[in-house]
C-alpha cells in the first residue's frame, strides 16, 4: 500500500483525538466520580440508577415516618404513664377512705382532691403535640373531654402512618380504652359519694372499679408497647434497607477510583507515546537527504 | 534515410515532455494539500517511428523511435473507492446527526441525577407522605404545594425545551436543503464548463476534483446515484463526461418517481424543499424535488437531511406522528396525562379540610387547561401543566383525608403518594408512571448509544476508504521528488544529447572535407 505524508498526518490526528477522547472521559468519571454522564453510555446503568433512587427516597421517607410514629407512641406511652399515676392515687385514696375512720370533712377533703385528680386525668386526655390532640383518634383538632362538663366526645378512629411499603402502623392508643365516659363519670360518684350527696353505696366496691380501669390503662400501654417493639424492629430493618439500597446505587453507577485512575495512567502514557511518534515520523522527508 | 535534424527534433520531444512531467510534478507539489485533489500523471506515449508502415520503405534496417510524447494528463483516481466512500460518508452523515440530536435529548433529560424529573417527582411522593402523616398541618401542605409545582415546572421545562431543539432542528433542516440545492446547483455549473472543454479533446481534470469534491459533500446529505453522460466523439477517451445525480434510497433504489437533482443531459437542476404541516409547523409533511411531491414515506434517501426530519419528527401517510423529538413530546404528554388524571381522580375522592363538614367534592389538584384530548391523551399538557387556582388560593384545598372527614386522617395523602405506583392502562400493561418513565429514559438511552455506536462504526468505515483513497490518490511529497529527480535527469540528458547531436552536426557541415587544408 501506497502511504502518503497526509496520511500519516491525518492518521497521527485522528489517533490523538481518540486519545483526548478517552481521557476527557476519564477525567469526566475521576471529577463526577460517576461511570456514566450520559444514559447512553450504558443504558442499564441509567435505569437502575432512576429505579434505586426512587427506592433510597422511598427508604429515607420511611424513616423520616418512623421519627413521626415515635413522636406519636412515645408521647402517648408517656400521657398514659401519668394516666396511671394519677388513677393509683385515686385507688390509693379510695383505700383511705374506706377505711371507715375518717369522719365526713377528711372525706370532704380527699373528694376535692380526686376532683383535681379528675381535672388532671381530662388534661391528660386532652394532650396535644405537635398541636394535634393525640388521644382523639384521627380527629386531631378538637379535644375529646370537655374541660368543663367532663363530657367525653372522642373519635374511635385510628392514625395509621405507612412504615414501610404497603406497611401502616396504627400509631395512636384508642382513646374510648383509657378516657372513657365511664371513668369521668365513676370518678364523679366516688367524689359524691365521699362528700354524702351521691347514693349511699358502700366506697369499697369503687376500688374494684378503679382497678379495672387502671386494667385498661396498663393493658392499652402494653399493647402500645408491643406496638413500639415492632416499629423498633421495622426502623432496623429500615436502616439495613438504607445502607443496602445506597450500596446497590453506589455499585450501580460509582466509578471504580483504582480503576479508573490505572486507566489513566495507561492512557497517558499511550499518549505521551502517540506524542513523540507522531513527532517522528512527521519531521523528516526525502527533502532533508536531497541536496 | 532518416533526415539530419532528426536527432535535433527526437532529444526536443523529450526536452518539451520532461518539462511537462516536471511541471506536472509542481503541480502536485502545490496542491499537496488542497482538500479533494488527485495526483496527476503525465502518461508518456513513444512518438510513432519512422519510417509509418503507409509509407513507401525508406532504405533504411527497421524502424527508427522519434521520440517522446505527451499522451495525456490523467488523474489517478479509482471510481469503486469513490462509491465506496459516498455509501459509507451517507451512512455517516445519516447517524452523526441522529446521534448528535440524541445526545442533545439525553443532556435536556438530565437523568440519572439529583434534578431531573423523577427525582421532582420523588420529591413530591416524599411531599404527600409528610401530609399523611401530619394531614392537619398547613407547613405540610404548602410542601405538596410547592413540589406539586415543582412537578409541574419539570415537565413545562422539558416539553419547552425539547420544543425549542425542535426549532433548532427545523432551522437545520432548512439549512441542510439550502445546502443541498447550493451543491447540485454548483455540480451543475461545474458540468456545463466541462461540456465546453471536453469536446476539444481536453481533460479537465481539475474540474473533475472539484465535481467530486461537491459530490462527496452531497452524498452525506443524501443518499445518491451518480451516472455519467456519454461524451462527444470528439472527446479524449478519457474524459468522464457530465454527472447526473438522483436520490435513492438505502437501497441504492431509484426513488419512485425518479427524482432527479442535477440532470446532466439537460443542464437542469430541481431544487428539493422541505414542506412543513399546516396543524403542527415543527412537523415535516413532505419534500419536493422539482415540481414532484414525496410524502415521507416515499422520500427514502437517507443521509443528513433525512436524519434531521426523523429527529424532529413528521407525518407519514397514516397520519401519525413519527420522529425521536415528537414521540419524546407525545410520551411527556401521556404520562402527564396520566399522572393528572389519576391524581385528580384521588384528590376528589378524599376530603380536604373544606369539605370535611360538608359533602362537596375537593377541587382538582393540577389543571388540564391548555390542552387537548386525543386519543385519551391531552397533547400539550406537559407545556402547559400547572396547579389550579383553587389549590394556589387555598392550600386547605388539598384532600389529605379520606371519607371519615376527620382532620387527622392523611389515608387520602398516602393514596395520593400511592399513584405514582398505580398502574395505568394509558401508559401500557402492568405500567405505572415510574416504571413508564424508567422505560422511556432506558429506550432514549438505547437509541442514543445505538445512533452513536452506528455513527462511529460508519465514520470508522469512512476513514478506512478514505484511506484506501487518499492511499491511490494523494500527493507522496517523496515521490513527487523522487519523480522530479527522474524527469530533471532526463531534462539534462535530452538537452546534453542536442549538443551531441550539434557537435555531430557541426562536424559534417562545418568539419568535413577539408583534407589537407
Amino acid at each position: 500500500m501506497r502511504v502518503t505524508q497526509s496520511m500519516l498526518a491525518n492518521n497521527m490526528l485522528r489517533n490523538l483525538s481518540q486519545s483526548y477522547g478517552q481521557m476527557g472521559k476519564y477525567q469526566e468519571q475521576l471529577s463526577t466520580g460517576k461511570k456514566i454522564s450520559k444514559p447512553s453510555e450504558d443504558p442499564v446503568v441509567a435505569m437502575k440508577g432512576i429505579n434505586y433512587r426512587s427506592q433510597l427516597t422511598e427508604v429515607q421517607q420511611y424513616k423520616r415516618n418512623i421519627g413521626e410514629v415515635h413522636n406519636w407512641m412515645d408521647n402517648s406511652d408517656s400521657a398514659l404513664d401519668k394516666a396511671t399515676q394519677a388513677m393509683q392515687r385515686i385507688r390509693e385514696l379510695t383505700v383511705q377512705a374506706s377505711n371507715g375512720t375518717y369522719e365526713e370533712g377528711q372525706r370532704a377533703n380527699i373528694a376535692k382532691e380526686i376532683r383535681q385528680l379528675k381535672d388532671h386525668l381530662a388534661s391528660i386526655a386532652n394532650t396535644k403535640v405537635n398541636d394535634k390532640y393525640i388521644f382523639n383518634g384521627a380527629n386531631t383538632t378538637e379535644a375529646p373531654v370537655d374541660q368543663d362538663t367532663y363530657t367525653v366526645n372522642n373519635s374511635d378512629s385510628t392514625v395509621d402512618i405507612p412504615v414501610s411499603a404497603g406497611v401502616k402502623m396504627q400509631v395512636n392508643v384508642e382513646p374510648d380504652q383509657v378516657f372513657n365516659q365511664q371513668l369521668f363519670d365513676d370518678i364523679e360518684k366516688f367524689a359524691d359519694a365521699l362528700e354524702g350527696t351521691g347514693s349511699d353505696e358502700d366506697l369499697d366496691q369503687y376500688l374494684d372499679t378503679f382497678d379495672s380501669h387502671i386494667d385498661d390503662i396498663v393493658n392499652t400501654r402494653a399493647d402500645l408497647g408491643a406496638r413500639m417493639n415492632r416499629v423498633d424492629l421495622i426502623e432496623d430493618r429500615l436502616s439495613t434497607q438504607e445502607v443496602t439500597a445506597s450500596q446497590m446505587m453506589s455499585d450501580n453507577e460509582d466509578a471504580d477510583i483504582e480503576k479508573v485512575i490505572t486507566n489513566l495512567k495507561t492512557q497517558e502514557s499511550v499518549h505521551r507515546a502517540a506524542l513523540s511518534v507522531g513527532s517522528r515520523i512527521i519531521q523528516p522527508t526525502l527533502m532533508d537527504f536531497l541536496r | 534515410m532518416v533526415s539530419t535534424f532528426h536527432g535535433l527534433e527526437v532529444a526536443k520531444r523529450g526536452l518539451f515532455t520532461q518539462q511537462s512531467a516536471l511541471y506536472t510534478t509542481g503541480h502536485n507539489i502545490a496542491n499537496a494539500n488542497t482538500p479533494g485533489y488527485t495526483r496527476q500523471r503525465v502518461n508518456f506515449e513513444q512518438t510513432s517511428p519512422f519510417p509509418a508502415a503507409s509509407r513507401n520503405r525508406a532504405e533504411i534496417p527497421g524502424q527508427i523511435g522519434t521520440g517522446v510524447q505527451a499522451g495525456s494528463i490523467e488523474r489517478v483516481r479509482t471510481q469503486f473507492l469513490d462509491d465506496q466512500y459516498r455509501g459509507e460518508n451517507n451512512r455517516s452523515g445519516y447517524y452523526e446527526a441522529m446521534s448528535n440530536a440524541m445526545s442533545r435529548l439525553e443532556q435536556v433529560m438530565n437523568e440519572p441525577s439529583d434534578n431531573g424529573l423523577a427525582k421532582t417527582m420523588d420529591r413530591f411522593w416524599q411531599s404527600l407522605q409528610d401530609l399523611s402523616v401530619n394531614p392537619e398541618d398547613s407547613g405540610a401542605r404548602s410542601v405538596v404545594r410547592q413540589r406539586g409545582k415543582a412537578v409541574a415546572e419539570t415537565f413545562n421545562y422539558l416539553a419547552n425545551t425539547i420544543t425549542t431543539l425542535q426549532k433548532d432542528v427545523k432551522n437545520e433542516t432548512d439549512v441542510t436543503t439550502k445546502e443541498i440545492n447550493s451543491l447540485a446547483s454548483q455540480i451543475n455549473s461545474i458540468n456545463k464548463q466541462i461540456s465546453e472543454v471536453e469536446p476539444h479533446g481536453y481533460v479537465p481534470n481539475d474540474l473533475y476534483d472539484e465535481r467530486d469534491r461537491l459530490i462527496d459533500q452531497l452524498s452525506g446529505l443524501a443518499n445518491i446515484d451518480v451516472s455519467y453522460e456519454e461524451t462527444p466523439s470528439s472527446a479524449d477517451p478519457l474524459a468522464m463526461g457530465k454527472a447526473t445525480i438522483s436520490l435513492v434510497d438505502e437501497n441504492g433504489q431509484a426513488l419512485t418517481p425518479k427524482a432527479t437533482l442535477v440532470d446532466g443531459a439537460q443542464n437542469t437542476v430541481q431544487e428539493v424543499k422541505v414542506n412543513y404541516s399546516t396543524d403542527n409547523p415543527a412537523l415535516v409533511s413532505s419534500v419536493s424535488v422539482g415540481s414532484t411531491n414525496y410524502t415521507m414515506d416515499e422520500f427514502s434517501s437517507p443521509g443528513k437531511l433525512r436524519a434531521l426530519m426523523d429527529v424532529s419528527g413528521y407525518e407519514n401517510s397514516a397520519g401519525e406522528t413519527v420522529g425521536v423529538y415528537s414521540n419524546m413530546l407525545h410520551n411527556l404528554d401521556t404520562m402527564a396525562t396520566s399522572f393528572v388524571n389519576q391524581f385528580n381522580s384521588v384528590q376528589q375522592s378524599g376530603e380536604s379540610l373544606n369539605t370535611l363538614d360538608n359533602n362537596d367534592t375537593p377541587p382538582a389538584f393540577f389543571s388540564l387547561a391548555g390542552s387537548t384530548l386525543k386519543d385519551g391523551v391531552q397533547v400539550g399538557l406537559s407545556a402547559s401543566l400547572d396547579i389550579t387556582d383553587a389549590i394556589k388560593n387555598d392550600l386547605d384545598n388539598i384532600a389529605a383525608s379520606d371519607a371519615s372527614a376527620l382532620a387527622g386522617n392523611g389515608d387520602n395523602a398516602q393514596a395520593l403518594a400511592d399513584v405514582k405506583e398505580q398502574n395505568d392502562p394509558l401508559l401500557g400493561e402492568e405500567t405505572n408512571l415510574n416504571s413508564f418513565y424508567e422505560a422511556l429514559i432506558g429506550g432514549m438511552a438505547v437509541d442514543a448509544q445505538e445512533a452513536s455506536r452506528l455513527s462511529n462504526n460508519s465514520q470508522t468505515l469512512r476513514q478506512s476508504v478514505e484511506e484506501s483513497r487518499m492511499s491511490v490518490s494523494s500527493v507522496s511529497l517523496d515521490e513527487e521528488m523522487t519523480n522530479m529527480i527522474k524527469y530533471q535527469h532526463a531534462y539534462n540528458a535530452a538537452a546534453r544529447n542536442i549538443t551531441a547531436v550539434d557537435e555531430m552536426i557541426d562536424r559534417i557541415i562545418n568539419q568535413m572535407g577539408r583534407v589537407g587544408r
